[in-house]
């Protein structure tokens, strides 16, 4: 099938200005990765998840791809065309295709505006998309499941679950293509998660949505992707089918997430890769593999170079010398 | 089996609000043994934080504890006067946060904190000083003496939740709380935080109550389970016992929307539907019985108690 | 609105201070029904009198009804705060939020000008301008808005840089959303609060400015009577009588704390941060 999203490459880089001080010191203006070359592709009816602690940069990816951070490497193909960049490295994509929903839920809604105004919001900004914005809102409303009663509410006057809810309705305003989910599932109660979910997975059949969903929660990415990758500091180091990923790991890292996992089954404990420390700053970035600082099978090559990709495109590829088996 | 440390019985606290008394605890029971690990699972609006603020008696102005007694090592913490209850704090009675950061002074360094927290201890500054440098070192803090000249800032947060672990346990008390102490931290540093928290605990001998929404840590980390719901108690028992052979229709609704614990990779995950019930006009019946899908026709007019020892729910039709 | 006064009528400062903003600002607007004489008719044989039931508040130097001439001070005053404060207020919100939105060396431009101007002593400021142009009201109300610009305008920078890194400003420039848009429809909202606090506190100390230069010669000119002529004008006599510094004196007072303790009521309504009375939301 065509891909929605094509990204081969992608990097973004962040210039960290030390500021007057530094300046008078006469050290040059230096940068940080954040995102280094990453590539991958999602289909319509596809979901990628991408998964990674705090730092992993995935974050970063979701909003260069949205355009709102300036994106300084790679080639991002959208429905087969080449996406530009402006000037300033921004990615220029076709605002419809791609809508993204932010982490936080109740945050991410204007505080002053009516759920009715939020939702009518999208069609405001670009009239073409409907010609009465109050009752495309009011069918948005009814397309995430939430009653009319909600439409005069403000923002706080939500719980997290319904907050969400608003939040993909403005997000499917537009009828995107591709649909970016940042942590769809943070801070929501374990027994409205599936509620979220089941909804993401309904709309996603209905549109024939691509969505890349960016998580540290391994176990919804079980449940709902047909893709995902492992992010550390920048970089994807395992890449694959979720089914292939959770039973057999091949990288340290990825094995070490799946076993800091508790369960409430203790059978399923696996037994745990204890990691050494903590992911490393990326003003400190580690030569070589970045996770030799904290891999318990890290080898001396592991200090000079980034790993060779290895093992079978579209199904698992990982980047270690030293997998585990 | 020795005295419990904590023993609350039949706790209700309201809160007066704009719409009315909102009945945020009612008659809650809640036991701990010395030594034991009691975990305390809930969603948001179960009541665990009017809970945690009426054990350290730091409810809200227009919070009132309704009835109950809140029994610490035997000493009615609720009828205690204001210098007492803080002798207690920080002493016999420790707790850690979900955000150290709010724990921790953020101008002092670490060390001076360590060092003042011990204010009540006899033995010089150097005593002092290596007691915290120990400490430092039993919750796995790399390089520590360094360590005690930075300021809180400097740390990740990982390390200063380590930090305020060490601090809290630094008094060796008898009795902690610890408040979703890893929910902000990513998987791989929450598991170091539980083992080092459950090796800590085995060495001190308090004991701890332990407040998570994490099903697979508390399962890790907790002898006992506390389950609530909308300000009730509505299962509690033995870890393995509650999570292995759930009796109340709401721990076993949880345990299977615990994504976790779902194998078939089915793209529909199962859900409780329902909201949680206005506390402010809370149903006559079973807490749950709006949510229920097993309630016969008693869950709508009595309520449920939670009677007997051991592995107990609050359930007509509780399954054993 | 009507929230508002629900919650301000728990708050006995706040109300006290309502109801006498309400009452200053009607006797000055229908100062001209209400007066009993005309401020400006001179009675050479009615001079410094004590207050009777002909001159409620008695008559100054010439004779002239003070409480008439404190009712239509009063317009003089309100006049020059809520002029000199709205504008000041819009031109701050433009450049404050230009700046706080606006690219950063933008920022950095506007904010050194901002200090610049704040730098300069009010008063001494005030009296080179009057020195160059001579007093008149409309010197003073420009005054007034050129010393309160810089610090609305920082304000208003601050609140933006705080509110322009949000989640939902993000959202809004995924959706595509203009700058302009942005501006007014998302951030003005979330900034306004602070700013309707402090521009209500601002009106005394303007009330006073304007007095106060008033009093020093450099406002209004001498017919036209404005709380700080009445004062002033009291000063001289007050061996003779001492009804017209009491009252040009009182109405200050009153508009100072009423005006102050309505901002303060408002501060804790609108500000939900202040608001820990309410339920425990858990």
């Amino acid at each position: 099938m065509k891909e929605v999203l094509a990204v081969r490459d992608m990097q973004v880089r962040y210039p960290t200005s030390g500021g007057l001080a530094a300046l008078m010191a006469g050290k040059r203006a230096t940068s940080i990765d954040v995102v280094c070359g990453v590539s991958f592709a999602v289909a319509p009816g596809d979901t990628l998840a991408i998964v990674g602690e705090s730092g992993s940069g995935k974050t970063t990816l979701a909003m260069g791809l949205s355009g709102l951070v300036p994106v300084s490497g790679g080639d991002v193909v959208l429905d087969g065309n080449a996406v530009a960049m402006n000037s300033k490295g921004f990615l220029q994509p076709d605002r419809r295709r791609i809508s993204v929903m932010l982490q936080d839920p109740v945050g991410s809604l204007s505080p002053r505006m009516t759920v009715q105004r939020l939702l009518a919001e999208p069609f405001r900004i670009d009239p073409e998309l409907a010609d009465d914005p109050d009752a495309a809102a009011l069918r948005l409303l009814d397309r995430v499941g939430l009653s009319r009663e909600f439409a005069g509410r403000y923002p706080h006057q939500l719980s997290g679950g319904q907050a969400r809810r608003v939040g993909l309705a403005r997000a499917l305003a537009q009828k995107p293509g591709l649909l970016i989910a940042d942590e769809p599932t943070a801070g929501l109660d374990v027994s409205i998660q599936g509620e979220m979910l089941n909804l993401l997975a309904e709309v996603q059949r209905d549109m024939g949505l691509g969505i890349i969903m960016i998580t540290h929660n391994l176990n919804i990415v079980r449940h709902a992707a047909t893709d995902m990758a492992i992010m550390y500091l920048g970089r994807f180091i395992e890449q694959g089918l979720p089914q292939r990923i959770f039973e057999r790991p091949r990288h340290p890292y990825t094995a070490a997430l799946l076993a800091a996992n508790p369960s409430v089954n203790p059978a399923t404990a696996i037994d745990r890769i204890q990691l050494l420390g903590e992911v490393p700053s990326l003003f400190e970035r580690p030569r070589g593999c970045e996770f030799h600082t904290r891999c318990p099978r890290a080898q001396d090559v592991c200090l000079e170079r980034f790993p060779q990709r290895q093992g079978v495109a579209n199904t698992q590829v990982w980047n270690c010398v030293n997998p585990v088996d | 089996m020795s005295a419990p440390v904590l023993n609350i019985s039949n706790l209700s606290v309201n809160y007066s609000t704009d719409r009315g008394t909102l009945h945020a605890l009612r008659d809650v029971d809640l036991h701990i043994q010395a030594g034991r690990i009691v975990g305390i699972v809930g969603e948001s609006g179960c009541g665990k934080s009017t809970l945690i603020s009426t054990i350290i008696r730091l409810l809200s102005a227009n919070a009132c504890v309704e009835e109950g007694e809140v029994l610490f090592q035997g000493e009615d913490l609720l009828a205690l006067d204001a210098k007492a209850m803080r002798k207690l704090r920080g002493n016999e009675l420790a707790m850690v946060f979900q955000d150290p950061m709010t724990s921790l002074n953020p101008v002092l360094s670490i060390g001076r904190q360590m060092l003042d927290i011990q204010y009540r201890d006899d033995g010089s500054k150097a005593e002092k000083k290596s007691r915290s440098l120990h400490m430092l070192e039993r919750v796995g803090i790399p390089d520590a003496a360094t360590q005690l000249d930075r300021y809180p800032h400097h740390l990740s947060g990982g390390m200063r939740q380590r930090v305020a672990i060490a601090m809290a346990l630094m008094t060796e008390p008898s009795l902690l709380i610890a408040d979703e102490p890893t929910t902000a931290l990513d998987a791989t540093l929450e598991i170091q935080i539980i083992q080092r928290l459950r090796q800590l605990q085995r060495d001190v001998g308090c004991a701890v109550l332990f407040i998570s929404h994490h099903l697979g840590v508390i399962s890790e980390l907790c002898d006992e389970v506390v389950v609530m719901y909308a300000g009730e108690v509505v299962e509690s028992g033995g870890t393995r016992q509650v999570f292995d052979a759930p009796k109340h229709p709401y721990t076993r609704g949880l345990l299977e929307c615990d994504p976790a614990s779902i194998q078939a990779s089915d793209n529909i995950l199962p859900v409780i539907p329902g909201q949680l019930p206005d506390l402010t006009d809370p149903p006559p019946g079973c807490i749950f019985q709006p949510r229920c899908d097993r309630s016969v026709a008693q869950c709508s007019s009595q309520r449920p108690r939670l009677d007997g020892q051991g592995h107990r729910a609050a359930c007509f039709v509780a399954t054993s | 609105m009507k929230n508002f006064l629900r919650e301000l009528s728990r708050d006995t400062p706040g109300m006290i201070g309502f109801v006498i903003v309400i009452i200053v600002l009607a006797l000055s607007v229908f100062a001209s029904v209400i007066a009993p004489a005309d401020p400006l008719e001179i009675d050479v044989y009615n001079r410094l009198a004590s207050p009777s039931w002909q001159h409620w508040l008695g008559t100054d130097q010439l004779g002239r009804d003070i409480f008439s001439r404190v009712l239509y001070g009063g317009r003089v005053a309100l006049k020059v705060a809520l002029i000199s404060i709205s504008v000041a207020l819009l031109c701050g919100l433009l450049l404050g939020m230009i700046a706080g939105f606006g690219p950063s060396w933008l920022d950095r431009i506007l904010v050194v000008c901002f200090d610049t101007m704040r730098s300069f002593p009010t008063v001494m400021f005030a009296l080179a301008i009057m020195t160059l142009t001579g007093p008149s009201l409309n010197t003073v109300i420009a005054v007034i808005i050129i010393t309160s610009i810089p610090v609305y305008a920082r304000v208003v920078r601050t609140q933006t840089l705080a509110v322009r890194n949000l989640d939902f400003i993000l959202a809004e420039r995924a959706m595509g959303a203009s700058t302009l848009r942005i501006l007014r429809d998302h951030i003005l909202p979330n900034i306004s609060a602070p700013l309707l606090i402090l521009a209500s506190m601002d009106v005394p100390a303007v009330v006073g400015m304007e007095a106060g230069l008033s009093f020093l010669g450099l406002g209004v000119g001498p017919p036209t009577a404005s709380w700080g002529s009445i004062l002033n004008d009291g000063y001289s006599y007050l061996r003779n009588s001492p009804w017209p510094i009491i009252a040009g004196g009182i109405p200050l007072i009153l508009v100072t704390l009423g005006f102050t303790f309505l901002g303060e009521s408002m501060r804790d309504i609108l500000d939900p941060k202040l608001r820990g009375k309410g339920a425990l939301n858990q």
